[in-house]
């Protein structure tokens, strides 16, 4: 257990120098797949602290408006904070312009913000999902400080090392016949390729599990799909 | 930087039906430098039992030479081929004879006992051995491979299909690897006889 200061006085101990680490790794990892007409991002709902788990259900895919969703890896006080703060910013957009914020507008301006504390930053790997202005479907990588690009396909936060290979494979085709043009994929064959994506990195990778939040993203608006993944 | 992702390699074993998959990558390097795309990390035994080791080069040369002599000196007292799992366990105690001062290494060991029973294992650089029942990996893609190989592994591969799987997730792990890759070697054993292909990957 945690051992208790001494109160007593301790003779000369000298200056010394208090410090507090403003950062945690809370866990969790996310993953996205851009289709023809569709988006799909999905981020797992643990929340932990080292070997310790804070919480079964802290989602960390925000819904930011009818077609964007944004997923945030890594400190969850700093995925909070920014996906709060990117809701108003969007709803100031909404009074100034008169029109939802679109999502590649969205990108730009979530790169400006996280630049914005380039000296402090937000401790969070983000991806952005949506459709573009001609309906097809995109997503945009992100690291801490806003150095951003469009993708078909990202994963994110702990288990990144055990998803993106293989969403290199069965969604680029890499290393297969198919590399050079990689089809689309269709809706149902990519969802099931994320279930199993989480269901893997779930097995390996201890800050994965409890559930996953799926978002599909096409131009009539945002699905919510929910799936237990295990606990252990 | 790590002793053990100096050089950079990668080593991935699966159990097929009646066959087990041995593959590694062929880099060689000194942290971002790239000296050769040929070093060789799999070692045969006999035509039934294999290993592979990921690490410092200097040690996985050391130890082949060394499993080589005591394969050799079992062979000639024993009079017959050793089994995987006592190569197996010849491995744990060469390496734990050198606890507080170990070889860095990560071996996999894969082969098919006398009964033609599939059989891989793996050990951490201290020896301690974990008996799988699927898969094994090791080296500065282990994490990758993890991914990969919880993915593609299913239950009873015949040894084309177990080629496939074991091609695929050597090579998708390898390339999210900047230590890891040109080129890779996979070995598939069967009751038979042992199929060695070199597959052309991304070289870099």
């Amino acid at each position: 257990m945690y051992s208790t200061p001494s109160t007593a006085p301790i003779a000369a101990a000298g200056p010394m120098q208090r410090r507090v680490d403003p950062y945690a790794d809370n866990g969790g990892t996310a993953v996205a797949i851009a289709g023809e007409d569709y988006a799909i991002i999905a981020a797992d709902t643990r929340q932990s602290d080292g070997y310790l788990i804070n919480s079964r259900y802290a989602p960390k895919a925000f819904q930011l408006s009818d077609s964007s969703v944004v997923a945030c890896c890594g400190f969850y006080g700093d995925a909070t904070a920014l996906a709060s703060h990117l809701s108003q910013r969007m709803e100031q957009y909404q009074y100034a312009h008169d029109k939802p914020m679109s999502t590649p507008a969205l990108a730009q301006m979530l790169s400006n913000t996280l630049y914005g504390k380039r000296f402090f930053p937000y401790y969070v790997h983000n991806i952005l999902a949506g459709v573009d202005a001609d309906g097809k479907g995109c997503i945009f990588n992100y690291d801490p400080v806003g150095s951003f690009e469009r993708y078909r396909w990202q994963a994110a936060g702990s288990g990144v090392a055990l998803i993106q290979p293989f969403l290199d494979n069965q969604v680029g085709f890499k290393n297969m016949a198919q590399e050079a043009n990689p089809p689309f994929l269709p809706l149902e064959k990519a969802l099931q390729l994320v279930k199993d994506a989480f269901t893997s990195a779930t097995e390996r990778d201890i800050y994965t599990g409890d559930q996953v939040e799926i978002f599909v993203i096409t131009k009539n608006g945002v699905e919510k799909l929910s799936y237990d993944l295990k606990k252990d | 930087m790590s002793i053990m992702a100096y050089n950079g390699a990668s080593i991935v074993a699966m159990k097929g039906k009646g066959c087990v998959a041995i593959a590694a990558d062929r880099r060689f390097g000194s942290q971002q430098l790239t000296i050769s795309t040929d070093f060789q990390k799999v070692f045969a035994i006999n035509d039934r039992l294999m290993y592979g080791m990921a690490g410092l080069g200097t040690d996985v040369q050391t130890l082949s030479e060394r499993f080589r002599m005591k394969t050799n000196l079992y062979k000639l007292r024993e009079e017959r081929d050793i089994e995987p799992k006592t190569f197996a366990h010849l491995v744990s105690s060469t390496l734990y004879e050198k606890r507080f001062g170990p070889y860095f290494i990560e071996p996999i060991v894969a082969g098919l006992d006398k009964n033609g029973e599939p059989f891989i294992c793996s050990a951490d650089l201290i020896g301690c051995l974990n008996f799988a029942k699927d898969f094994c990996v090791a080296g500065t893609a282990s994490q990758n491979l993890y991914g990969m190989c919880e993915t593609v592994w299913r239950e009873d591969l015949e040894p084309e299909e177990l080629f496939e799987a074991t091609s695929q997730a050597l090579l998708n792990a390898v390339d999210r690897d900047c230590l890891s890759g040109w080129g890779a070697v996979v070995h598939i054993i069967t009751a038979d006889r042992i199929i060695t292909r070199t597959l052309k990957g991304r070289m870099d």
